[in-house]
């Protein structure tokens, strides 16, 4: 504070001197009564705006001191923090709803176990995915998410998942710069959507392999470590072990049956574009995984959804021929074991993803052309076992002396699949976005004998008002097994209260 | 086998590169907009290296949380933004994604700006339907010169607090930056005594600080919500407004849509000024002195129109 002091009554006895010698200085020169005001008004405005500096100075000075005096840390008010509910976590819920109409009326992938998650949305006016997160910082180590997704399907109690519930560590938490540990149940690194909740994303389905090897999204339960590499690039190496209970996996015995690995790679181009890359690893155990059987649901695979695929069978075995089916089964349902057999084996996943962003006028609100791409290779070895309804009988002319019992049939299968997708999203107006999507899947297996590889063609435009509403539209092609279906789906995606910042 | 070597190989690396990479090496400043940047370099010169988030014609509100900026988190040792929720939407996941501990809040490293001066527009009701509203008041606080040098003093001084070793040469540049900024300023000042109470119409709130302290009087903002594009309604009212005072300009920034203001200049024939609103968004602004001197010019063009 001294000298602070001593600055000022340095800057005031240097003005005071200047006022004088310029005093002196018009003595010398008799002036005009303008000249002297002018020379009156410089000074004063000289004096005005050096005074504005100095009493700056002190108020900053004063801040500074304060904050110093009642803390040896200097304590600085964050401007970054949960605010508005001080000590209360951010609340956000989602509100999503749709109407959809399909040409086709039942949809699955053949070939590929759907779960609940990454079915079709209900045929009409839908709820679809509400979501309701709490998050908040612990304390200044740590950072917690609770995150809720309520599902709606038709003629089915309303579902509650608990999607996330997560701690993580915050950069104070004494760990190296750049390390992060994350546990719990969380959306994990897993290519570039896993981590992102589906409202977030640029189309109101996910493309096929999301659906297809992981049920929308890998989220088991686990703890995940990442480490941000120094260096002018980004770089991100990363890796976690996890219980092994959700898609791709299910039926955990030991409890830490899945691990994963993970390093990406990004930066700029210019100033107006910007890449990221990596390359992903997850590997686990399956015990009898079955379509949206996983994740523990209210109800079993059993019933509901799972009864009308089941009579949907029969009624093809009927049109092929009731007589020639069991001959067949062998080679020609392998297609049917796959998609509605559950799996015990062995399943590992990789991927790699690539995103670009090009904003043309380097604001990314204005225009901005988002590419994007994942690849997915499945290598999984193990058995399907399809539970089929036998008829014993110990009369063949008396049917009520016919007993029915299912029987398991087992199919080892050993071998690979691969999906992928590439999107191309453009903002052309500030409010107005148009997409197209291609997803692929490749047949776990040559024997099951599928006319064509299933793919999905996607358009769509949407509308933003603000950061937190958005209304879509989209059409979709959907060719499974060489029938097409055409989708339409009208979509809004709202949210209210507490928004987290969006990733790259 | 291999890749657990590889992989372990570069955690090690990742642990040990932070530790051989203090000493003499100069000091990281990230800073969120070209302004903070324009200002480190001032204060730090050659012991900085000094990068900025976002260029001059872009719009700070709206950038990507891109992963090269996750990179100078990662390795910056002084974080300089405008703060007041202005970079919500991209900074704290950098700062999360970056986990570096010096830049984080209540450490030396971390400077909001709003966090030192008197803030402008504080909202009186807080609800998302009146926009991007920012509840700490409005964030450009750069456009008033007086928080210049109160920021340049705060910088100083968490620069020797940082980086002891060379506190001498933060100090001298401080201090020869004051008389320079004090100087200027009494220039300026002069040249605002003839603009002082000129009539604009302004396109959105980002020119609080810049009216606050030059005496402009704001007849209207183009965008009667902010971040949310004016309606043809409220445009009528402006357009009333405009007829029925001596509005003189349009004041728009570098980042905002023309669309509006084009569309009054052509009703009104009221001459739209692009003012740089920060450092290299015009030609000819290259520091924060030229940013006052270029925007008072611009100014006075459009006072001396017949």
């Amino acid at each position: 504070m001294h000298k602070i002091v001593r600055f000022v009554r340095a800057t005031v006895i240097g003005l005071s001197v200047l006022v004088i010698a310029s005093v002196v200085h018009s003595q010398s020169n008799p002036p005009t009564t303008e000249e002297l005001a002018a020379q009156i008004s410089a000074l004063k405005q000289d004096y005005e705006s050096r005074i504005a500096v100095l009493e700056a100075q002190l108020a900053s000075l004063k801040a500074e001191s304060l904050s110093t005096e009642t803390k040896a840390v200097p304590a600085v008010r964050p401007s970054l923090s949960n605010r508005g509910n001080s000590f209360n976590p951010a609340i956000g819920i989602v509100l999503n709803g749709m109407v959809s109409e399909y040409s086709e009326e039942q949809s699955g992938i053949p070939g590929f176990q759907i779960g609940h998650e990454s079915e079709r949305p209900d045929e009409g006016l839908s709820l679809g995915h509400s979501e309701l997160t709490l998050s908040s910082n612990i304390d200044d180590k740590f950072y917690g998410n609770f995150t809720l997704g309520f599902g709606v399907h038709a003629g089915e109690p309303t579902e509650v998942e608990l999607e996330e519930a997560y701690i993580q560590t915050l950069p104070g938490a004494g760990l190296p710069d750049g390390l992060r540990v994350k546990a719990g149940r969380a959306l994990w690194t897993f290519g570039y959507l896993n981590e992102l909740h589906t409202h977030e994303d640029d189309f109101t389905d996910r493309p096929l392999p999301y659906r297809a090897y992981l049920d929308g999204a890998y989220n088991d339960d686990g703890m995940e470590v990442s480490l941000v590499l120094p260096g002018n690039l980004y770089g991100e190496v990363g890796g976690g072990i996890f219980r092994g209970g959700d898609t791709p996996f299910a039926g955990s015995r030991s409890g830490r049956e899945a691990w994963s690995a993970f390093a990406r790679l990004g930066g700029d181009i210019g100033s107006n574009s910007a890449w990221r890359i990596g390359g992903y690893i997850l590997d686990g155990e399956a015990r009898n995984r079955s379509g949206g059987a996983a994740h523990a649901h209210a109800e079993d695979d059993g019933h509901g959804h799972g009864e009308e695929e089941h009579e949907e069978e029969e009624h093809e075995e009927e049109e092929h021929g009731h007589d020639e089916a069991g001959e067949e089964g062998e080679h020609g349902d392998l297609a049917e074991f796959l998609s509605d057999g559950s799996f015990t084996g062995d399943s590992r996943l990789y991927g790699i993803d690539f995103r670009y962003t090009w904003a043309p006028t380097g604001n990314a609100r204005d225009r901005e052309l988002i590419l994007q791409g994942e690849y997915f290779w499945r290598d999984e070895s193990g058995d399907y076992v399809l539970q089929e309804e036998h008829e014993e009988c110990t009369d063949p002319n008396d049917h009520s002396t016919c007993e029915v019992h299912m029987e398991d049939i087992t199919e080892s299968l050993s071998g690979d699949s691969q999906g992928w997708y590439a999107q191309a999203v453009y903002r052309f107006l500030p409010h107005w976005r148009v997409g197209a999507r291609y997803s692929h899947l490749s047949s776990p297996d040559d024997d099951a004998e599928l006319d064509d590889d299933p793919y999905a063609l996607s358009t769509m435009i949407d509308w933003t008002n603000s950061e937190f509403s958005r209304i879509r539209f989209q059409y979709n092609r959907e060719s499974f097994n060489g029938e097409d279906d055409d989708q339409f789906m009208l979509q809004y995606i709202m949210s209210i209260g507490a928004h987290g910042a969006h990733s790259f | 086998m291999k890749t657990w070597h590889a992989a372990l190989l570069v955690m090690t690396l990742g642990a040990i590169l932070p530790l051989s990479a203090v000493a003499q090496e100069p000091i990281r400043v990230l800073a969120c907009e070209p302004e903070w940047a324009a200002l480190a370099e001032e204060i730090g010169g050659n012991d900085v290296i000094v990068h900025s988030a976002t260029q001059g014609r872009q719009d700070a509100h709206h950038i990507r949380a891109r992963p090269s900026l996750i990179a100078k988190v990662r390795l910056a040792d002084v974080l300089f933004c405008s703060g007041a929720e202005l970079e919500v939407g991209w900074l704290p996941v950098l700062m999360q994604r970056g986990a570096r501990r010096i830049v984080q809040p209540g450490q030396p490293g971390h400077i909001m700006a709003a966090d030192h001066v008197e803030m402008l527009d504080r909202p009186e009701v807080i609800d998302r339907s009146l926009g991007d509203i920012h509840p700490d008041g409005n964030p450009h606080v750069h456009l008033d010169p007086r928080n210049i040098v109160i920021l340049a003093d705060v910088l100083a001084s968490r620069l020797e607090r940082i980086d002891p070793s060379r506190s001498g040469a933060y100090r001298e540049r401080l201090a020869s930056f004051q008389s320079r900024w004090a100087d200027a300023m009494t220039g300026w000042q002069k040249r605002m005594e003839r603009l002082r109470g000129m009539e604009v119409i302004v396109h959105h709130k980002a020119w609080s600080y810049l009216l606050h302290w030059s005496g402009l009087e704001r007849v209207a903002s183009l965008e009667r919500v902010s971040g949310i594009p004016p309606t043809a309604s409220h445009l009528a009212q402006v357009f009333e407004l405009a007829r029925n005072s001596g509005t003189k300009a349009i004041i728009r920034a570098p980042f905002e849509p023309v669309d509006a203001s084009d569309w009054l200049f052509g009703k009104t024939a009221i001459p739209v000024v692009e003012l740089p609103f920060t450092v290299g968004a015009h030609p000819e602004v290259r520091d924060l002195f030229s940013l006052f001197d270029v925007t008072l010019t611009l100014l006075e063009e459009i006072k001396d129109r017949p």
